[in-house]
């Protein structure tokens, strides 16, 4: 028997995020496009939940309250696992979000659901589903038979693509807010302050990425790495040493304690490659290296190297790029 | 505040990775396993919150099999954690994150605990489940992503910003609860050498994992791949930095197809 599958979704600037249109898709090619409901909760879900319908999507529960806003998984899930329940699905698909990992860990008690989280790829074998996965940083991919009735999984970010946009209605079957318990609502978001980032994309998000190490020597030298990567139209990150010296903020760091990427092209601009910096980035699909220490490790993983100072190369690849992409 | 911290062994990170002989998992033959990551840091988070309200007790707490367990715990002692409980597991590999929930449940369920810490994720599986897990298990909120965690004695509020993908969030919530750190800058402390030969003597309660896994949904891993080792850059040789730049922009043009 194959129940249906259920696609939580989640808000980005009031619509739904990248994340949860790819799990549409993903949804869509493992159970059937008939076979997929979309779930949202929200302080006004209605309006955003449309765009399940513009991905393809007939029908989508909505959870509705004003407290719903910005609230973690944690709270949604109560609400998932009673509607997956009574659809009785087989399998909860969400996007690769903070909120996605929370929600799905949640499914593993109370769905009894095999769980899995940072999914490259879902298939369906037999009564159940496998999975692949990149673990240790990247350095290496699992794959995993899950097992059970219930499947609840988190997919990776950009892995897969979006379903394209179409025009089509969705009908919304609202869903009561029971089952949370009380003290889940006892926490409270204060503010959200957006990490500013110019106009580009965000470091998770980015298909291109340049990231400025120690090389770089000063947070005012930074902004060459801005240009590089405002010319590329990617996203700036840095190694451990640089956000250790306060020239960028946490936020941008790539590696073992920072955020993990894999963007289409990786430009490492001084930064050496110690393995915890690599742990970061090693996934990411073509990677550039430009290092004035023709020895540095990072040239051992780069795909092309350029041996020279910084200061000369890249201000001459920004206008190069500029130039080649008619800016 | 008493605290919980779940520490998982991890395969230190300048381990070289092998495929075992059955091609399912890691091969541990050989493998170093350590306190590391986002693990150290919530260690080092829970000691800080330590010193700064005197009167708590840090319990840490790990679920796995010999030897490897046993000496992160061991690790957690000698830097200055109170208590140390061992779900003892069979020996092999780790259980899957809802298993090692489980397993940590009963553990924690039982010792006092108003604030459990865990890292965002283990630096083997990063699979970010076991938080969210536990947390439901106990029947307590949780929240991930955690930095600059903060207790408010006077408004009894635990006081913290999450980074998720809104940005940086401000967040207040009471005790109890489960929090994921995310915490990659705490240089943590290392432990000196007379309180590491004491850890040697320190107890470790025992406890044994779930005795009936109730049915419910579980993973096997059943393939395990390295990817095909990267050969080194092509390196690109120039005399000028103009030609430098213009012989690059070919290549991730006309060969690797990366150019936006
Ligand atoms: C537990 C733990 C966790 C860690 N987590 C992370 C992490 O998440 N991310 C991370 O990045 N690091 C992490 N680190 C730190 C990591 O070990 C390295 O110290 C760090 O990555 C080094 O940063 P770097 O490459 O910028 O600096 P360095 O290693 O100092 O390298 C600077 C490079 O710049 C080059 N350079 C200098 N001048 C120029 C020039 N003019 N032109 C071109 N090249 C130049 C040099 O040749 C050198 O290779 C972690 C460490 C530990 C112990
Ligand atoms: N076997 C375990 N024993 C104790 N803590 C664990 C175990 N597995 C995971 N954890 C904790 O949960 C966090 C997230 O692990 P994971 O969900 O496996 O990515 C880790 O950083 C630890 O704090």
């Amino acid at each position: 028997m194959t129940g249906p599958t259920l696609v939580v979704g989640e808000l980005h600037d009031g619509a739904l995020s990248d994340a949860t249109k790819e799990a549409v898709s993903v949804a869509q090619s493992v159970s059937g496009k008939e076979n997929v409901v979309g779930f949202l909760a929200g302080s006004s879900p209605r309006g955003p939940a449309a765009g399940f319908g513009r991905c393809g999507v007939a029908r989508a529960l909505v959870a509705e309250d004003p407290r719903l806003d910005g609230v973690a998984g944690a709270v949604v899930a109560h609400l998932v696992a009673s509607a997956a329940d009574s659809l009785g699905a087989e399998l909860v698909l969400v996007g690769g979000s903070t909120f996605g990992r929370d929600l799905i860990a949640r499914l593993g008690i109370r769905w009894n659901a095999a769980v899995a989280t940072g999914v490259t790829s879902l298939t369906r074998t037999g009564a159940s589903f496998e999975v692949r996965r990149p673990v240790f940083g990247g350095r290496a991919t699992e794959t995993r038979q899950l097992e059970g009735a219930h499947a609840a999984v988190a997919l990776r970010p950009h892995a897969s693509a979006a379903p394209p946009d179409s025009p089509g209605e969705v009908a919304l079957t609202p869903v009561p807010l029971d089952g949370v318990p009380a003290s889940f609502w006892a926490a409270k978001r204060l503010s959200v302050e957006v990490v500013s980032r110019g106009a580009g994309p965000s470091l998770t998000d980015a298909s291109i990425i340049v990231s400025g190490g120690r090389g770089v020597r000063a947070a005012e030298n930074f902004r060459l790495i801005d240009e590089l990567a405002a010319s590329l139209g990617g996203a700036v990150g840095a190694s451990r040493a640089v956000t250790d010296a306060g020239w960028r903020p946490e936020s941008y760091q790539v590696g073992q304690t920072g955020k993990q990427v894999s963007p289409q092209l990786y430009v490492a601009v001084g930064i050496s490659g110690a393995v915890q910096h690599l742990m970061g980035m090693i996934s990411s699909r073509v990677i550039v290296a430009i290092n004035s220490d023709s020895t540095a490790p990072i040239f051992k993983v780069a795909d092309y190297g350029i041996v020279g100072d910084l200061f000369q190369v890249v201000p001459a690849l920004t206008q190069e790029v500029k130039r080649a992409r008619g800016q | 505040m008493e605290i919980v911290v779940c520490v998982k062994p991890v395969p230190d990170a300048e381990t070289r990775l092998r495929t075992a002989a059955d091609g399912s998992t890691l091969d541990i033959e050989a493998v170093k396993f350590v306190l590391t990551g986002y693990d150290e840091s919530a260690v080092e988070q829970a000691l800080l919150l330590k010193e700064a309200n005197p009167g708590s007790k840090v319990h840490v707490v790990s679920a796995g099999p010999p030897p490897r367990t046993e000496e992160v715990l061991r690790a957690s002692l000698a830097l200055g954690c109170d208590l140390a409980t061992w779900v003892e597991m069979p020996p092999g590999v780790a259980p899957d994150p809802v298993s090692a929930a489980r397993a940590l449940a009963r553990a924690v369920a039982a010792v006092p605990h108003e604030l459990v810490l865990c890292g965002k994720n283990a630096g083997d599986d990063e699979a970010g489940v076991v938080a969210g897990a536990l947390a439901e298990l106990l029947g307590v909120p949780d929240y991930s992503a955690v930095l600059d965690l903060r207790w408010d004695a006077a408004a009894s509020r635990l006081r913290f910003q999450r980074s998720t993908e809104a940005g940086v969030e401000k967040w207040e919530a009471p005790l109890p609860c489960v929090v994921a750190l995310q915490q990659a800058w705490n240089d943590p402390r290392t432990a000196k050498l007379p309180a590491i030969l004491k850890s040697r003597r320190l107890p470790i309660a025992k406890v044994p994992p779930e005795a009936a896994i109730p049915a419910t949904g579980t993973t096997r891993p059943t393939k395990f791949e390295l990817p095909p080792p990267r050969t080194g850059a092509k390196l690109i040789e120039f005399k000028t930095p103009e030609e430098a730049a213009q012989k690059l922009v070919k290549v991730l043009k006309e060969d690797a197809k990366v150019f936006p």
